[in-house]
Order: C-alpha cells, then sequence, then structure tokens
C-alpha cells in the first residue's frame, strides 16, 4: 500500500531526526552557553556507548548502565574543562583545536583498550506494523526520548537557578561576574553537562548504534552542521535543524541511497548558512 | 640599520634559500631511503604552507585544507596516468592539474563562505565536515577514466613516478632525484607565495585579517581577496596532493582521514603561525621526530601522541618555533615603537590640508550630497531609526546630537552599510540609490567613514595604514605613496612612520583613522564621535579641520561634546528615539525647550 509506505517512510524519518537530535543536544547545549563547539562531542559519545555496553557486559541491567555512562562522561567532562577548556577562554580557534586534539586522543585510547571491532548489544524485540511493512520498536522509541531530552534541557535553562546563571553568564559575561556568578564554574558545569548528555546518547543510541572508536566521526558531522545551522537559539534551533536536515536526509537516503542522504544533509547545509551565515536563529527574538 | 636590521627584515627570503641550497648540496650524500623518508615531509611542508596562508594570513582557521590536497591529489594523478605516457614527463600534467582542481574546489567553497559572509565557527565547521563526508564517501566512489581506475577503499593505483625527460626513454627518478626535484618545487612554490603575501595582495589580506569591516571600510571588496586567497591555498594544497600521489604512487581515501587532517595545524603551530617558513620547519620537525624515534615504543601509538601533542601546542606554545626565535632576535634589534613616545602635538595647517581637498576635487570630482528618504530600521521591538528624512550637503558641518539611545550611530550605520534598512532609500548625490550597496561600493562612491571606535591596523606601521588606504582609492603605489606622506606630514606623524599603529594612544589613534579616511578623498564624511578620546588641544584641532574639510566635501558628525558642536558653527539635527526631533543652529536648539526637555528629562514630553 503507497500510503502504508509513505507512512513508514515518515515515521522512519522521525525517528532518525530523533536519532540526531539525542546526538546532537549535549554540542548546542555547550555551544549555545560557552560559546565554543566541541570537536570532540562524538567521542564522548563513544565514552558514553562503550561504558554502557562494558557495564552489561559486566552484568548491570541495561537500563542501570545509561546513568552510569552519564556519570562517568560528565566527570570526564569535567576534567577536561578544567584543565584545558579554562585556560583558553575568548580563543575560539584555540579552543576547537584543543578539543581536536582530545578527540583524537580519545579515539586512538578506544582503539588501544577496545580493539576496533566490538559486539553490539541486542535491540529489544518488540515492532511496529503498518499495512504490510513492519518498524522496529527502539529507533521509534526514539522520539519520545530526543521530546524528553529536549523538554530536560529546556527546564533546566529556565527553571534552574545554574540555567538562569549560565544564560546570564553567556549573554553579557561582565555584567554576569558584576553581580557575582562565578563564570568558570558556570562554565565547568555547562561543560560536564553537554559532555553528559553525550554519553547519555551514546549509551541509549547502543542497540541501534553499536559501539566503535570512529563512531563518533560518523555522529559529529550531522551534529556540527545541526548546531551551526541553529544558530544562537540553540534549543529551538537545534530541534527544527535536526527535524528538517536529519528527516529530509532520512527521506532522501530510503529513496536514493545513504551516500545521496549525506550529501544532501552537506549541500542543504551549504545553502542554509548561504541564506543565514550566522545560523537560522540569528534574528529571532526568542532566545531559549 | 645595522646587518642585523637587515637580515632580520629580510629573514624569510635568506634562511630559506640558505637551507635549500644545503639540502640539495646534503642531498648528494645521504641514505636515498632518508631521501624517500623526507621528501614527504617537504610534501606534508607545502600542504601546512597552505593551511598557513589560509589561517596565518586570512585569519580562517580551514580543518579543509586535506579535502582539497586529496581533491588535487587525486585529479592531478588522474590525469598524469592518462597523459603522462603522451610526453613521458608527467609532472607537466598532475602538478598543473593537481593545483587548478585543488583551487577550483577550495573557490567554490570559499564562494560560499566569503560571499554568504559566514561567521568564523560555521566557516571552520564547515570546511571540516567536507573533509569528514569525503572521507565517508570517497570509501565508496568508484569510477574509471581512461586508464586510471579509482576504487573505492582500495584506491587509485599506478600513479606515474616523477619523471622530467621527454619521450618514450624519459626515465622514472630514483629517491634522491625525487628529493632534489621536491625540495626545488617547494622553494619555488614558497618564494612565489611569499612574494604574494608582501605584494599589496598580501597586505590586504593582512587587513582584513586584523579588522575585516575596516578594510571594507576603505574600498576594498574583502570577499574578492578572501576568496582569491583560499583559492591560492587551495592550489598550493592540491599540488601537494599532486606530489604526494606521484611520490607514494598510490592514493586511497586515507588521505581524507581526521587523522591526516590533524597533522596540518599541528605543523603550522609547531612552526610558527603566520610566518609562512614555519609550516615546513613544523613538517621536518615533526617528520624528523618519528622518524627517528619511529619503530620505538611509540611507533604505533602516533595518532595519540600527536593529539595530545596538538592540546600542548595550543596551551602552551603559541608562536611556534619561529616565532620564538623571531622574538627573541627583535628583542636584541633597536625598538621601532619608541618614536611613539615623543609624538608631537597634531597641528592642522590649513594651506596642506587645504591642498589636499583641492587635489582630492581634481581627481574624485565635486563634494556630494547624502540623502536619506524614510529610512526605517528595526531591531526587534526597538525602532532606533523610524522614517528619517534628511538631506546633507556641503558647505558647512551637519552635526547629529541627542541624548543616549537616540538613534545617531544607527542613523549613520544605516547610512554606511552596516546595517540595511528595512524600508526608504539612501541617495548619493541626489541620484545614485545606494540603499542596497555594499559597504565597499559606498565608500569607492565617495563615501568616507570614522567609527565610534577608532579602527586601525595594530600590526601595520603608521605610514603602512595610510598607504594603504591611499591605494584603496588609486590602486597606484607611487600616488599612494605621496597622499600618504602628506596627510602623515599634515596630522604630524613623519617621526612615528615605522611606528606600529598598536601603540598609539587613543586620542593618536582617533586622528590616524581620520588620516586614514582622508586618504579617501571622500566626497561625503561620516565621522562618529570624532573627539571622544582627545584633548581639547587636539579637539580645537580637530574642529578646524572639521570646517575647512566641509567647504569641500559633505561633512557628517555625530558628538556628544556639545562644546564642540558649538565650534563646528553648522547645522544641527536633534534625534531623539529614531527620528527628527528638532533642527536648526546650536544657539537656537539650546534656547529651545523641547531639547532640553529630553536631555535633561525635565518632564514628560511626547
Amino acid at each position: 500500500m503507497e500510503i502504508d509506505y509513505l507512512a513508514t517512510v515518515l515515521l522512519s524519518s522521525l525517528s532518525s531526526a530523533s536519532i540526531l537530535l539525542i546526538a546532537t543536544i549535549g554540542l548546542a547545549v555547550v555551544f549555545g552557553l560557552m560559546g565554543v563547539i566541541n570537536l570532540a562531542h562524538g567521542e564522548f559519545l563513544m565514552i558514553g556507548a562503550y561504558t554502557a555496553l562494558t557495564t552489561t557486559q559486566w552484568g548491570v541491567p541495561y537500563a542501570l548502565s545509561i546513568p552510569i555512562a552519564v556519570v562517568v562522561t560528565m566527570t570526564i567532562g569535567a576534567t577536561v574543562e578544567i584543565l584545558i577548556i579554562s585556560r583558553l577562554y575568548g580563543r575560539l580557534f584555540d579552543t576547537m583545536l584543543a578539543t581536536w586534539g582530545l578527540s583524537i586522543a580519545f579515539y586512538q585510547l578506544a582503539v588501544l583498550i577496545f580493539g576496533t571491532v566490538t559486539p553490539g548489544i541486542g535491540m529489544p524485540r518488540y515492532s511496529l506494523r503498518i499495512g504490510d511493512y513492519s518498524l522496529a520498536g527502539y529507533p521509534l522509541l526514539m522520539i519520545a526520548v530526543a521530546a524528553l531530552m529536549a523538554l530536560f534541557v529546556y527546564a533546566l535553562m529556565t527553571r534552574t537557578a545554574y540555567g538562569r546563571k549560565a544564560r546570564a553568564a553567556i549573554q553579557v559575561p561582565e555584567m554576569a561576574q558584576a553581580i557575582g556568578i562565578d563564570s568558570s564554574r558556570v562554565n565547568t558545569l555547562t561543560f560536564a553537562i553537554g559532555c553528559g548528555l553525550a554519553g547519555f546518547a551514546g549509551a541509549v543510541l547502543l542497540p541501534i548504534v553499536p559501539a566503535t572508536p570512529s563512531m563518533g566521526f560518523a555522529f559529529v558531522i550531522k551534529a556540527f552542521l545541526t548546531v551551526v545551522v541553529a544558530g544562537p537559539v540553540t534549543l529551538t534551533g537545534s530541534v527544527l535543524a535536526a527535524i528538517g536536515l536529519g528527516g529530509g536526509a532520512s527521506i532522501t537516503a530510503s529513496f536514493l541511497t545513504s551516500v545521496a542522504g549525506d550529501a544532501f544533509f552537506f549541500l542543504i547545509t551549504a545553502l542554509l548558512l548561504w541564506l543565514f551565515p550566522m545560523g537560522i536563529s540569528a534574528t529571532w527574538r526568542r532566545k531559549m | 640599520m645595522t646587518f642585523s636590521e637587515k637580515l632580520y627584515r629580510s629573514a624569510g627570503l635568506v634562511f630559506p634559500i640558505v637551507v635549500t641550497v644545503a639540502a640539495l648540496g646534503a642531498a648528494g650524500v645521504i641514505d636515498p631511503y632518508l631521501a624517500y623518508v623526507a621528501t614527504s615531509w617537504i610534501i606534508f611542508g607545502l600542504l601546512g604552507l597552505s593551511l598557513d596562508i589560509v589561517w596565518g594570513r586570512g585569519g580562517l582557521l580551514s580543518l579543509g585544507q586535506t579535502a582539497f590536497y586529496g581533491l588535487g591529489g587525486y585529479f592531478g594523478s588522474v590525469v598524469a596516468i592518462n597523459l603522462g605516457p603522451v610526453t613521458g614527463n608527467t609532472l607537466i600534467w598532475s602538478l598543473p592539474a593537481g593545483a587548478f582542481f585543488g583551487a577550483l574546489c577550495a573557490a567554490a567553497l570559499g564562494w560560499i563562505i566569503f560571499f554568504a559572509r559566514m561567521g568564523p565557527l560555521q566557516s571552520t565547521i564547515l570546511s571540516y565536515t567536507l573533509t569528514l563526508l569525503l572521507w565517508s564517501l570517497t570509501q565508496s566512489f568508484q569510477l574509471d577514466v581512461g586508464t586510471a581506475s579509482i576504487g573505492g577503499d582500495n584506491g587509485l593505483s599506478n600513479i606515474p613516478g616523477m619523471v622530467l625527460g621527454f619521450g618514450e626513454k624519459a626515465e622514472t627518478l630514483g629517491p634522491v632525484a625525487v628529493f632534489v626535484a621536491t625540495i626545488l618545487i617547494a622553494a619555488m612554490v614558497y618564494l612565489l607565495t611569499r612574494a604574494l603575501m608582501t605584494s599589496t595582495f598580501g597586505r590586504v589580506v593582512d587587513c582584513i585579517r586584523i579588522d575585516a569591516q575596516k578594510a571594507e571600510l576603505l574600498g576594498y571588496d574583502v570577499r574578492l581577496y578572501q576568496v582569491a586567497n583560499f583559492a591560492y591555498a587551495g592550489a598550493v594544497a592540491g599540488l601537494a596532493g599532486a606530489l604526494f600521489g606521484a611520490w607514494a604512487n598510490y592514493l586511497n581515501p586515507s588521505i581524507f582521514s581526521v587523522q591526516e587532517a590533524l597533522l596540518v595545524p599541528i605543523y603550522v603551530l609547531v612552526g610558527g603561525l603566520g610566518t609562512l617558513a614555519g609550516a615546513f620547519v613544523g613538517a621536518i620537525a615533526i617528520g624528523g621526530l618519528s622518524y627517528w624515534l619511529g619503530g620505538g615504543a611509540v611507533g604505533g601509538q602516533t595518532t595519540l601522541i600527536l593529539g595530545i601533542a596538538l592540546i600542548f601546542l595550543v596551551l602552551f606554545l603559541k608562536n611556534g618555533i619561529l616565532g620564538a626565535v623571531g622574538d627573541l632576535w627583535r628583542r636584541s634589534l633597536p625598538d621601532a615603537n619608541a618614536a611613539a613616545r615623543d609624538a608631537d602635538a597634531v597641528a592642522i595647517d590649513p594651506e596642506v590640508l587645504e591642498g589636499l581637498l583641492k587635489d582630492a576635487a581634481l581627481q574624485a570630482g565635486p563634494a556630494k550630497s547624502l540623502a536619506t528618504r524614510d529610512a526605517f530600521k528595526r531591531f526587534g521591538g526597538v525602532v532606533p531609526v523610524n522614517n528619517v528624512s534628511r538631506i546633507f550637503e556641503p558647505g558647512r558641518p551637519s552635526s547629529l546630537i541627542g541624548p543616549n539611545g537616540a538613534g545617531k550611530s544607527s542613523y549613520l550605520k544605516t547610512c554606511v552599510g552596516i546595517y540595511t534598512p528595512e524600508a526608504g532609500s539612501i541617495l548619493l548625490a541626489d541620484d545614485d540609490d545606494i540603499t542596497r550597496a555594499p559597504i565597499f561600493q559606498r565608500v569607492r562612491r565617495g563615501m568616507g567613514v570614522k567609527n565610534q571606535k577608532p579602527q586601525v591596523f595594530g600590526a601595520l606601521t603608521v605610514f603602512d595604514n595610510l598607504w594603504t588606504a591611499a591605494y584603496a582609492r588609486t590602486r597606484n603605489k607611487t600616488g599612494a605613496t605621496e597622499i600618504s606622506e602628506k596627510v602623515m606630514g599634515m596630522l604630524g606623524f613623519t617621526n612615528q612612520a615605522a611606528v606600529q599603529a598598536s601603540v598609539l594612544s587613543h586620542g593618536q589613534q582617533q586622528w590616524l583613522d581620520i588620516g586614514m579616511v582622508l586618504c579617501l578623498a571622500p566626497r561625503v564624511i561620516l565621522l562618529d564621535e570624532p573627539a571622544a578620546g582627545m584633548t581639547s588641544e587636539e579637539t580645537r584641532e580637530l574642529s578646524s579641520l572639521v570646517r575647512i574639510l566641509a567647504r569641500y566635501t559633505t561633512v557628517i558628525v555625530v558628538e556628544h561634546d556639545m562644546e564642540f558642536v558649538r565650534t563646528l558653527e553648522g547645522h544641527v539635527t536633534v534625534l531623539h528615539q529614531g527620528e527628527v526631533f528638532a533642527e536648526g543652529d546650536i544657539d537656537g536648539l539650546r534656547a529651545n525647550d523641547r531639547v532640553l526637555d529630553i536631555y535633561l528629562g525635565r518632564r514628560a514630553h511626547v
């Protein structure tokens, strides 16, 4: 049935977009609240995935391994912020280069520790039938997970003292300091939260995306492009950009090839940046 | 000038030539295997050079140089495989083809980045994702072109080595000859790049890196310079890729890998950012280090070590080897900036100034009026420019005053083109509609602008600042020298000609900025708070300068200093909440109760 097929494609594209959003949101938080792009974001995703994988192999239930992955990546993120990022405030390109070096170092460490091939964990076996087509249930669940993550970040930024401080610190840093906000502590927390979200993404996507040392590189292309297309209003912007770009690429990929989907993604990004050189949200009035 | 000073100035020329000659001499005695490996270091040096052009000079951190390197390598090699047998010589095919294709791809990406006026972050990410995209696309990309076969992750093999002779009997060079040929090619590319970067093109590229907006306010089309610079760097990278193909006889998608891309900024940072020669120093240092350490305990973990090395380089060694050596050397030289301390007070000589302005009128035509019709600019709910219709004419200075937030600077920025109005039009000389024209077009048509903050190119000398401004208009080196010397003499900067603009005081920088505007021979001059940071004597000089200027051109001044505005004896417009509130001469306005109300907030007003 044609309608069934369309529904299937739409639903699976929405789930692809959600997976992209899950992988992107930590990057968007760091970019939105610190103004830097963490080029090691993909590797934090990878660390999260490996943490979840290793703990499940030790016998910990999968559901419990996800918070462990978050704690581990947050700890590493905070350490990295204190040791490296905090020394480079105001030096945008240097920060990017340093996180890039970090990304390669993490990648090589993962190769050393885990080797290049690792077993995946089984995907929970339930599925959804639409007419003659059947869709795996777990990827569809990601739609809800992505929505929850976005809500969580929104609540964190608007309903907590930390969120208000962080947003103040990025908008007018001098003023924030003048009223007593310790922006370096706020930044440490922001970076840790961004890395924790990446770790969560790696762990929760583990049944779909098996852990490999190079998985970060595959994810970051789309995550980076999503964030720069989104622009300064990171949360709303990222949600829109992820749905538009991720969904579009997935639809292209299902009608053509996955390579065409990737190329589509890059070209549309270039086009969007041509039209909105500072991101689609650069002229918006809302700030979240 | 001492020998040390002379040598310091031409160090970028002398030392590379000495090293090249020494390397050519050493080629006769070194081990062929070392020669073979060292060839690759020089090729990587070329690749590093391409990043230094884009980043150290152009100011854009491109993580896509390996993309152009790989694309140029593939394209040049495919051409060499097919056409090499025709002539015997392979390099005349692969090198131009690689350079051309690298330049073409870089120009395409550069066009998107610079003509869209993308932010720095967006540009860097776009260049990085291009590399990552090529890495994944080339894994499965298969294509047969003539006798060349690109086989996805199997790569492209059978790339002919370097053949310099012609005809069927020409033989492939041995490792030592390849080493020599590569050194000569790299030396030529380096010398060409250095010549380009010390020419006026390089000067403008430097200015764009330091302050892109000011470069555009001088009338340079910064986008064209940026794309040209990016494309040139792409050509260097493509040529390096073609050389690499001929050296390795084989290319595969790993040329686009992150590990490969990571090396390029490391070379540049180790050698010294912006030094050009530093890229080679870095590549040889890293290559040599891994050659002598390689095979030992660290051999297999090069990637890990390089990743950590990049972090440390960024954290602790910003200037690189050549940068550090240069700093040490400069300390032993007399300080050229010492002259900044005994600067004369500025004294405007009316005769010199009038002479300059008459010359300018001869060359650039009569003064032009500037008019806005219902200009309207909105930022969200704030309307800083609300249907302002004004015409400014030569004769006497026009001042814009108003309390903070009245929209004076926004109105000026709308006239200049920094803001684009949502409605209304801006006309130059009655009939020339410049509402949508980019900034540099307005400047070329006769607009001269000094923004609120003094904008000078800090790393350049006082003279070079003025010269760059004069050259933007004259496009003639001797003409530019003549004009800039006159302006420099008038501003009393003659003894400070060789001083870096960044060490001047705030007031002196204001004068230098005004001097740069004068070098443009503008027909309409817009000055945003020119008296800020000046002493009372300087303010008096400024006032006489502005009054003389207004006799020959249209002058619009935004000022807070009421005393200064009064001495201008000109026409005054009061802006309030983005609208024209009152106008007239200063004495009339001083007696106007409504104007006093908005300045002092005495009572409620409409």
